[in-house]
């Protein structure tokens, strides 16, 4: 009926022209590393390619880290967690032994993004990424442990350094992300309305040297774990030991969607909310 | 330039595209396969979801090249010889789609969700789980009763 | 709950000679075989041959005077083509857009410019050459081979902008200090107009026992269709004729319109809208990029398309909504409405698009309520932000905020129930047709049956027990409680060709659906006229090649125009049926019986349908051998307005420790009229009720007051309604057909979306009244407002 022609040029979106690079293995991928004008790594890509659509970021190169095989995989053992870093997040909310060891984790894992992001984001990505209000970072400062990278180790302590910004050097790739296992563990989370991020989440974890209580959306440095709250837990591991306790939005985050005030409030309540629910995860409406 | 090929609805292309192409620019400019649609630019939509491997991705934020080799199912690919996938029929018989715009992205999630569960979907399930996917049209009320509903019919004829 | 006492709407046509086999029928829709397997057409789904590709340069101020733009750089890029500005349109003597913004049809409430002067719009300029008034205005257009390349170069085009004092709010826009937006204006108000009677509502007001004022800014949203706005432009040399591919809210407006701009002849351009993404209102207006890729393809020699990025629709389609009102409402000692005053301030932002939002709901600022006498002042303001125009239910569900929340606050005051003041005031059904005291006149409805109904549907009778039990949760439950009337006018001219192929019947009609199901409920409609199946007739519509005229679809006009000219073209095509079925039958017309489709003899036992007379003319077997085909082409015009009305309640649970709101349940009521299809209806009112859900607690369109930036410019920042923060609706139709049309219809996209706001403010304050009092922050009723509001009432 209508003369529509239905014919299509090479056209693009608007990332900058980069070349990519399957690397299929770890000194691979690192050597191509060194060999670059400006590369960055590529696993799930759900925060790189974002990224570089907006323009915001432009690597020369981009090594794809995700069919590297010494890179994937679960293993539990009875101290730890261990997760290589392209383990997608779909795969650690489902493995059984993670379940079972610290349900919470697996938990949290299944609360990232979408459904899609969690058949791609992986938690090499997440960490090395190290957003002020991603889940992982929370999950792997309140349990502590340590990332295994192509160089060294780097405790949980000294691996998140300020917002976007890890202990990482240039070039240096997560191999395996080491959780401590806790006696207990919980996830609360209250996300924000639009990007879905968490506004606020508090990990809280029960282990051998006291209590940790990792919180993230809300440090100016990202994340960070709340003293105040550790040591009251220490005192008495209950909700109404928290009541009392005054969080200060000195060095919260203040921006369009809540005060710092209101993230000091939610912390409180998001702490309460996994201390009465450990074990598991609970994702405040 | 860098030559890939992958299969699409069962069908092998050989492509010639940049390495900063992505999946979904590739699925509708050079496979001229316009059903996927591209909603959003910051990768939340959910109009461009594929099965990638056997797997839910949005194809906006997904290279090309990463794709290379793979086996994508878009929307072109549900029905067979014709014949409605019990999902699209669900769709249509349920008025879960007004504008048509979210609507290929929505019906490659619920196929997703539908295939990685063993036991007919809740309501609940399908709420949670579809929230990657927007649609301005429906208020969701129809499309959480399609999937809903595909899902008993998928079920129990795999059970037959 | 239909009655049906047998409409006349014209001598020759009644109701009675048909029988719905379709009419009433929840079909399944025809559009969605081609929607659900992915062969939808939608704009950026077409291309051509050559085709280049247009970026944007847009502005980065709200308020600048244009210095210079430097493009020496960007022409030089890889792949482009030329680089255009303001200055270049200027030479080609392009014109502005004219929307023609004032609604003008008999009905409409008549706005004026202030001390009753002609409206100033302002320009709309496809490029500006002087100034720039909004962050995100297009100050020049890169064409280039790819969008990669012209998205290149645009980054090298150099703009000095010259910063001038900027507005944004429009209660400071009024003011005599304010910054100017149009210099041809002495301030910002572009509309001050007073409507009702001014002495009788002072003295009402004067005698009352209770005052109650009711203020609120209804935030700035946007449509956020799914489908980011494109265009694909191509100048024919060979035929001289322009061809735009673009989704609309109807492709014959804005052919006139850009004709007008480009400033040739109508039928020099071609407007081909076909599947469209959502519309919403946004697509009702021609935008800029319409008529640059038109004008550059000719200027240039190849096609030029342009499709927006999400974040370039959050920034430059046009928004909605943004209005402050100030509603007063007089009572007497036993709760009786005396008199109502309101101040509606509408900002339109950088220049005039759309005045149908203030004017829409200026109608209406009694709502359901039967008030003796009411004054109402309407202005218009510009500020430095992007236009505004009509979105769902343009005007409506601003006004019905503001009369349903002054309601609640009433009964407050006067320790009244507030479904009993409610119920005292409602208009009755024995006072229909009603007009208010702003001169509407309501066509039909029983709003007291709507409110018994609802209550039913919504399970009022046990909510302290839910509230109990939520309150054990820890939980603060509220119930709103909303009535609503809304109009529905829209463009009063509408045009339907019905053609009879050999085994379907095609039905070409000027609206442009983008989800509405049109292609289904008005073959629905002319099946039933005709007497056929409802498989045997297709609808054609968005391309003006073959749609000459026709109206769009907005302010849900659609259905209603559509199958009053349908039916009258339907009585052109029986009278030609007959002629010819007596040629067939070799009688006279007057011996020729129609019934359902078929045309009999007196004389012979034969009948035959309207295909076989298709067939018999395709032959050339018909009285005149040049008429080779059953062809008709009608058009009718309708001003009367209908008022769909309803009610709806919903219930909501607070999170007192996060501000969280959980919508509970949503219940719905809509007095459609006639209910063509009720599983489309039922489909908009969820579509509709998710929208208004949207504004009351997610939505909006964030500026930043220092600095002008729209700050909610992705999703990332504009929240939006999603499968986990919407609960599944119960919704009934109710249809009290409605005199003023053949088949009493009224209209049902926007019913779902007018008494939103209200509702969910009124559950907000019901929730926590106990607590803090008044809601005293405005839409959207995010979780940080209400736990600000709570940690408030802790104090006090």
């Amino acid at each position: 009926m209508h003369e529509v022609f239905k014919s299509f040029l090479d056209l693009k979106l608007t990332m900058y022209a980069t070349k990519y690079h399957k690397a299929n293995s770890l000194e691979q991928a690192f050597e191509l590393y060194k060999s670059s004008q400006d590369a960055s790594f590529l696993s799930g890509g759900h925060t790189l390619l974002p990224v570089m659509k907006q323009g915001l970021s432009a690597p020369s190169d981009l090594i794809d880290l995700s069919f590297i095989d010494e890179l994937k995989g679960i293993e539990v053992t009875p101290q730890t967690v261990v997760i290589s870093s392209m383990t997608r997040h779909m795969e650690v909310a489902s493995n059984k032994d993670v379940i079972l060891a610290v349900p919470c984790l697996a938990a949290l894992a299944g609360s990232i993004g979408d459904r899609q992001v969690r058949f791609k984001g992986t938690i090499g990505g997440s960490l090395a990424n190290n957003d002020p209000a991603a889940d992982y970072p929370a999950g792997f400062l309140g349990l502590g442990g340590h990332v295994e990278t192509n160089l060294r180790s780097i405790a949980a302590e000294e691996f998140f350094v300020s917002m976007f910004q890890t202990a990482l050097k240039p070039g240096e790739i997560i191999k395996r992300v080491h959780f401590s296992i806790a006696k207990s563990a919980g996830y609360a989370k209250f996300r924000a309305a639009a990007a879905r991020y968490s506004m606020v989440g508090v990990f809280v974890a029960r282990t051998e040297l006291g209590t940790r209580v990792a919180v993230t959306g809300a440090g100016q440095s990202g994340v960070y774990r709340e003293k105040s709250l550790e040591a009251a837990l220490d005192q008495k591991f209950d909700a109404t030991s928290l009541e009392s306790i005054q969080i200060s939005p000195q060095d919260l985050i203040e921006d369009m969607h809540a005060s710092s005030v209101y993230r000091a409030n939610l912390i409180k309540v998001l702490a309460k909310h996994a201390v009465l629910n450990m074990g598991g995860i609970v994702n405040l409406k | 330039m860098t030559s890939i090929s992958l299969n699409v609805n069962g069908k092998s292309h050989d492509l010639e595209i940049e390495d900063n192409t992505l999946l979904v620019t590739a699925l509708r400019e050079h496979l001229g396969l316009t059903g996927t649609h591209v909603g959003c630019d910051t990768s939340q939509c959910g109009c461009c979801v594929v099965r990638l491997n056997g797997e839910s991705v949005k194809s906006c934020t997904t290279l090309a090249i990463q794709a290379q080799g793979c086996t994508v199912l878009t929307v072109e690919g549900l029905s067979v010889n014709g014949e409605l996938h019990p999902l699209q029929k669900a769709f249509k018989d349920n008025h879960a789609l007004q504008c048509g715009f979210c609507t290929p992205g929505m019906l490659m999630s619920a196929l997703d969700l539908i295939d990685s569960h063993v036991q007919v979907l809740t309501p609940e399930l399908v709420r949670h789980q579809m929230e990657g996917n927007l649609c301005r049209c429906t208020g969701y009320h129809n499309i959480v009763k399609a999937i809903v509903q595909a899902s008993k019919c998928m079920k129990s004829s795999s059970l037959s | 709950m239909i009655r049906d006492d047998g409409l006349v709407f014209d001598q020759r046509f009644s109701l009675k000679d048909f029988v719905f086999n379709s009419i009433g029928q929840s079909f399944q829709r025809n559009e969605d075989e081609r929607l659900i397997t992915g062969k939808g057409r939608f704009t950026d789904d077409f291309s051509l041959p050559e085709q280049t590709w247009a970026w944007m340069v847009r502005s980065t101020h709200p308020h600048a005077r244009i210095k210079s733009i430097d493009t020496s750089a960007a022409v030089q890029m890889p792949g482009v083509l030329a680089v255009f500005t303001g200055k270049d349109c200027l030479n080609d003597q392009l014109n502005p857009i004219e929307h023609n913004p004032v609604p003008s049809t008999r009905y409409d409430v008549k706005l004026r410019g202030p001390n009753d002067s002609d409206i100033f719009l302002g320009y709309h300029h496809l490029l500006p050459f002087d100034k720039v008034r909004h962050v995100g205005q297009a100050l020049a257009m890169v064409v280039a081979r790819t969008r990669n390349e012209a998205f290149s170069a645009a980054q090298m085009v150099i703009v000095q902008y010259e910063e001038l004092p900027k507005v944004m709010n429009s209660e400071l826009a009024i003011k005599s200090d304010a910054p100017i937006v149009w210099d041809e204006l002495p301030s910002n108000v572009l509309v001050d107009a007073t409507f009702g009677d001014i002495q009788a509502t002072e003295k009402a007001f004067e005698a009352a026992e209770h005052i109650v004022r009711f203020k609120s800014h209804v935030s700035r949203v946007t449509g956020v269709t799914m489908e980011p706005r494109a265009c694909l432009g191509h100048y024919d040399p060979k035929t001289d004729r322009y061809t735009l591919f673009a989704g609309s809210g109807g492709a014959v407006r804005q052919k006139s319109e850009l004709a007008k701009v480009l400033g040739v002849e109508a039928d020099r351009l071609r407007v081909i809208s076909h599947d469209v993404g959502g519309n919403f209102g946004t697509r009702n207006r021609a935008y800029v990029e319409f008529g640059l890729v038109l004008w550059a393809s000719k200027k240039l020699g190849f096609p030029v398309k342009h499709r927006a990025d999400r974040t370039e629709s959050f920034l430059s389609d046009y928004q909605g909504r943004d209005l402050v009102t100030e509603v007063q409402l007089a009572l007497n000692a036993k709760g009786k409405f005396l008199a109502l005053k309101v101040d509606n301030l509408s900002n339109v932002g950088y220049c005039c698009v759309s005045l149908s939002p203030l004017s829409k709901g200026s109608g209406l600022v009694t709502g359901s309520y039967d008030i003796a006498s009411a004054t109402l002042r309407s202005r218009a303001v510009f500020t430095n932000t992007m236009a505004t125009q009509a979105y769902r239910s343009s005007g409506r569900p601003e006004v019905t905020f503001a009369i349903e929340r002054v309601i609640d606050r009433a009964a407050r005051a006067l320790g009244m129930d507030r479904l009993e003041l409610r119920r005292l005031n409602l208009v009755k059904t024995h006072q229909m047709p009603y007009t208010n005291a702003i001169g509407s006149s309501y066509d039909s409805g029983e709003y007291e049956e709507n409110m018994n109904r609802i209550l039913e549907l919504s399970d009022w009778s046990n909510l302290d027990q839910r509230r109990q039990e939520a309150h054990a949760r820890g939980k603060l439950l509220g119930v709103g409680f909303a009535n609503y009337v809304e109009s529905s006018i829209g463009s009063p001219k509408e045009r339907a060709e019905i053609i009879v192929h050999p085994t379907q019947i095609e039905v070409i009609i000027g609206t442009q659906p983008a989800g509405q199901g049109h292609e289904t409920s008005f073959a629905q409609v002319a099946a039933d006229l005709l007497g056929v199946e409802f498989n045997r007739v297709f609808i054609t519509l968005g391309d003006t090649d073959i749609v000459t005229a026709g109206g769009g679809t907005h302010s849900g006009r659609s259905l209603r125009h559509a199958s009053a000219v349908i039916a009258l073209a339907v009585e052109d095509l029986r009278e030609l049926g007959v002629r010819h079925a007596a040629h067939f039958f070799n009688c006279k017309p007057e011996d020729v019986l129609y019934e359902n489709g078929h045309f009999k003899s007196f004389t012979s036992v034969k009948s035959v349908s309207w295909f076989d007379l298709s067939i018999q003319l395709a032959n050339g077997e018909g009285p005149q051998s040049s008429l080779k085909e059953l062809r008709v082409l009608r058009d009718n015009e309708m001003h009367t307005p209908v008022y769909p009305n309803g009610a709806c309640v919903c219930e909501i649970e607070i999170d007192p420790e996060t501000g969280g709101v959980d919508i509970k349940r949503y219940s719905a009521l809509d007095d459609v009229g006639r209910c063509i299809n009720p599983l489309i209806v039922h489909g908009q009112t969820h579509g509709g009720i998710a929208q208004g859900v949207g504004q009351a607690l997610w939505e909006e369109c964030y500026l930043d007051q220092t600095s002008g930036q729209p700050i909610a410019c992705s999703l990332m920042d504009y929240g939006m309604p999603r499968f986990d923060n919407l609960p599944s609706f119960k919704t009934e139709i109710v249809e009290v057909l409605s005199p003023t049309n053949p088949f009493g219809i009224k209209a049902g996209g926007e019913g779902g979306t007018t008494p939103a706001l209200a509702v969910v403010m009124s559950a907000v304050e019901d929730a926590l009244w106990p607590l803090c009092g008044p809601v005293n922050f405005d839409l959207p009723a995010t979780p940080q407002k209400i736990w600000n509001a709570l940690q408030r009432g802790k104090t006090h």
